[in-house]
């Protein structure tokens, strides 16, 4: 190829982006340099020379000017940004997309003006320590459940600052008292009353504010529900008591509503008789499940009305435990996978739909395919996909009952199932019903 | 947070008279079909026997459209293009007739003398026996029942106000269908509907008398033939990320991503344009399911 042919394309880019900052003649020797003198690969040579240009840019092709914020002021449409926070809470884990495994860190950021979460995508160079102060550079927000929520996409960069800033907390309890019921508890709710008995309880030993105190936890439940506590004072709880709690708060996690119990809260023993609880608890509606974000150990009749991309026998890494694509994990590069079986499936009960995942030996259970089944299968056809096919023709749109938490990411709500069995529906009886109903109203 | 929709049950006689529909306006909002009796459709789940299919584009870009039949007096149409390859190879693979369970778009199309079609745009159809053929039946007909109820309550509130119908415990969402449904079609001539309510109910019931007092020659109100759009040009946000990602795939032929400008020009013939592509591109960047290996390309994670 041509040189000048390699140079021009570059500098037309390189003109836009960098808008005037640069004469052309200077901007072209400097691209001759890079490329002919020093051989530097083209990208290389772009982003290395936006930079020389247009030092305030932290990424190769930001156009837009960044602007600072405060957490107070966000409105979830910001695109371009910077914030300087401390990290409050900060959690790594992994989602499959198409298949590949992307790592997610996520977790609750603070300044001066208050407390947000975030979320940074696919970002395996980047550390952040609990308590660390960071500038986030290049971020953008969304609106999550009605609150600004901060990205870091691939575009995005966050560099350690050696300052310490105080949090204020945007998590105390300000609304109005209200009197709820578990199954109804939702994000935001502030000075909450209700009354559940203790289903277990346990106590963990963590320095809060420098000083070690043990914090209660457990679950909590009454005829519509069950919810996670957690008692950072010690309220004397027992397992199987019956109480009533006013004051208590709720804040989410992943879209899992928790009930805390703060030094605001006042707990009193109630009669058992308030409460009665059978195995129909749990039992909820997608729509319920969705209106509140998540739950803990629910159970969910539908119908399984798709199974999405990454089921049947899948490939993981043997090091990291990813899900690989065509041999590669995104992580270690070409490895010899460890075969495994899931089902990813869309249940939907007409109010609704969440997705769900379904591990190996559920998977085996519900379809009677066993993974070393599932290899055979394969190696005879020569393709994996027969795999999911064959699991595909089993389970869709067939009813199914899944019970397991429910919680709630950028996908929407997901369920990690426990359980899975096909559900048996008498449907003469329900046509029955349905008839001797239409027949009194009409 | 992308909550899946939901889909709804009902009977071809409810759908195929859906023909108002709320456009999504802002990004990544979907569109919905407003069926007379108030259901906001995006998604639906149909069921009922395939009885005609007929491959009218090519072996290669296939277009496929099917009628199936839900009921005694009632049938709808799908058409799968080659932006449903799943479904496409499918439907490929059925032999009229069968039972088929169908997941997938309502879709509306207004011929330039101003008339209204609506079908389905399959995501999925597979083939169902008897039993699962019931059990849908069956959901659709609970959930036709309930929406007339609901419809019924509403009228005899005599009201315009979503407020008021929600305080009759009536959802919100269901208030904000039926007012729109009433607005646009008028009070619904509930015969329409619990006919194939009553067909469902003797079908799972053959033996049973089944007579809910309708009279017995209500006609069966649905076209013969209907027409659906040569292109595919009535489109939500979803079904153009799904083109665009798609197209990277497909014009990513050595690893290093699609080419923009081809991109571009692809995405144009598909009648998408640059301006959408810009803000489609952003949307899945943001998704985390393309990025930008350089400046000139574009390419699938």
């Amino acid at each position: 190829m041509n040189k000048e042919d390699r140079i021009t394309p570059l500098f037309e880019d390189l003109k836009k982006v960098l808008e005037g900052k640069v004469e052309d003649a200077q901007l072209r020797n400097t691209i001759k340099t890079y490329i002919e003198d020093y051989g530097v690969d083209e990208n290389r040579a772009k982003a290395a020379i936006i930079k020389k240009f247009d030092p305030s840019t932290t990424s190769g092709f930001v156009t837009a000017d960044t602007v600072s914020k405060k957490i107070g002021d966000l409105t979830g449409t910001e695109m371009n940004i910077d914030l300087t926070v401390k990290i409050v809470y900060v959690e790594s884990r992994e989602v499959s997309i198409r298949g590949k495994a992307t790592p997610i860190l996520s977790g609750i950021i603070g300044d001066d003006t208050g407390t947000c979460s975030f979320t940074i995508w696919d970002r395996d160079d980047i550390t952040l320590i609990k308590g660390g102060t960071y500038s986030f550079r290049n971020a953008y927000t969304k609106l999550f459940r009605n609150q600004a929520q901060v990205n870091i996409g691939t575009r995005g960069k966050i560099e350690e600052v050696d300052a310490d800033i105080d949090v204020r907390s945007t998590q105390m309890p300000s609304s109005e008292p209200t009197v709820a019921k578990i199954g109804d508890l939702t994000e935001g709710m502030g000075s909450v009353t209700v009354t559940g008995r203790i289903l277990s309880i346990e106590a963990r030993n963590v320095i809060a504010n420098n000083e070690p105190k043990t914090v209660y936890s457990g679950i909590i439940s009454d005829e519509s529900g069950k919810v996670q506590y957690s008692a950072w004072n010690d309220f004397s709880l027992n397992e199987g008591d019956t109480i009533r709690v006013k004051n208590a708060y709720v804040r989410s996690w992943r879209g899992i509503p928790q009930l805390n119990m703060g030094d605001r809260t006042e707990v009193e023993k109630v009669d058992d008789n308030l409460i009665e609880l059978d195995d129909t608890v749990n039992r909820r509606t997608v729509a319920e499940v969705i209106n509140v974000g998540g739950a803990i150990d629910v159970e969910i009749d539908g119908m399984a009305i798709d199974l999405r991309e990454g089921s049947g026998l899948i490939g993981r890494c043997p090091t990291c435990n990813r899900a690989v694509r065509d041999g590669e994990c995104s992580l270690h590069g070409r490895v010899e996978p460890v075969a495994d079986l899931r089902m990813k499936l869309i249940i939907d009960d007409g109010t609704g739909a969440i997705s769900a995942i379904v591990d190996r030996g559920n998977t085996e259970g519900i379809t009677g395919i066993s993974l070393s089944e599932a290899e055979r299968m394969s190696g005879d056809a020569g393709d994996p996909s027969v795999v999911s096919r064959r699991i595909a023709e089993i389970v869709l749109m067939r009813k199914v009952s899944v019970n397991g938490n429910v919680l709630s990411d950028e996908y929407g709500p997901t369920m990690i199932v426990k359980g899975i069995s096909f559900k048996p529906v008498d449907v003469k009886a329900g046509a029955e019903r349905l008839y001797e109903e239409m027949e009194a109203t009409l | 947070m992308n909550i899946r929709e939901v889909a709804w049950r009902l009977f071809s006689a409810e759908l195929n008279g859906a023909v108002y529909e709320i456009k999504g306006e802002a990004e990544k909002s979907p569109s919905y079909a407003v069926t007379p009796l108030g259901a906001m459709v995006n998604r639906v789940l149909m069921a009922g026997v395939l009885t005609e299919k007929e491959n009218v584009g090519t072996e290669d870009d296939p277009l496929w459209r099917g009628r199936v039949q839900d009921t005694l007096s009632g049938s709808f149409y799908i058409n799968i293009g080659r932006f449903q390859p799943e479904a496409a190879e499918a439907i490929a693979g059925i032999d009229t007739p069968a039972y088929v369970a169908v997941v997938g778009k309502v879709r509306t199309y207004t011929t330039d003398d101003g008339r209204t079609f609506v079908s389905v745009r399959p995501e999925t159809i597979s083939v169902i026996d008897e039993p699962a053929r019931d059990l849908w039946l069956l959901e659709a007909a609970e959930s036709s029942w309930s929406r007339l109820k609901t419809m019924r309550k509403a009228i005899s509130a005599g009201t315009a106000d979503k407020k008021d119908l929600v305080s009759l415990g009536i959802r919100e969402k269901d208030a904000e269908g039926v007012l729109i449904a009433l607005d646009q079609y008028g009070t619904p001539n509930s015969m329409t509907y619990l006919k194939p309510i009553q067909n469902a109910i003797r079908t799972i019931l053959p033996d049973h008398s089944i007579d809910l007092g309708l009279p017995e020659d209500i006609p069966d109100d649905y076209p013969d033939e209907i027409e659906i759009e040569p292109g595919s040009t009535a489109r939500d946000n979803a079904d153009m990320e799904d083109i665009v990602l798609r197209l990277l795939e497909e014009l990513d032929t050595d690893g290093k991503g699609a080419l923009r400008e081809e991109l571009e020009s692809k995405a144009m013939v598909e009648g998408i344009t640059s301006m959408e592509l810009e803000e489609i591109t952003n949307t899945l960047m943001d998704k985390g399911l393309v990025y930008e290996p350089n400046i000139r390309h574009l390419k699938r994670i």
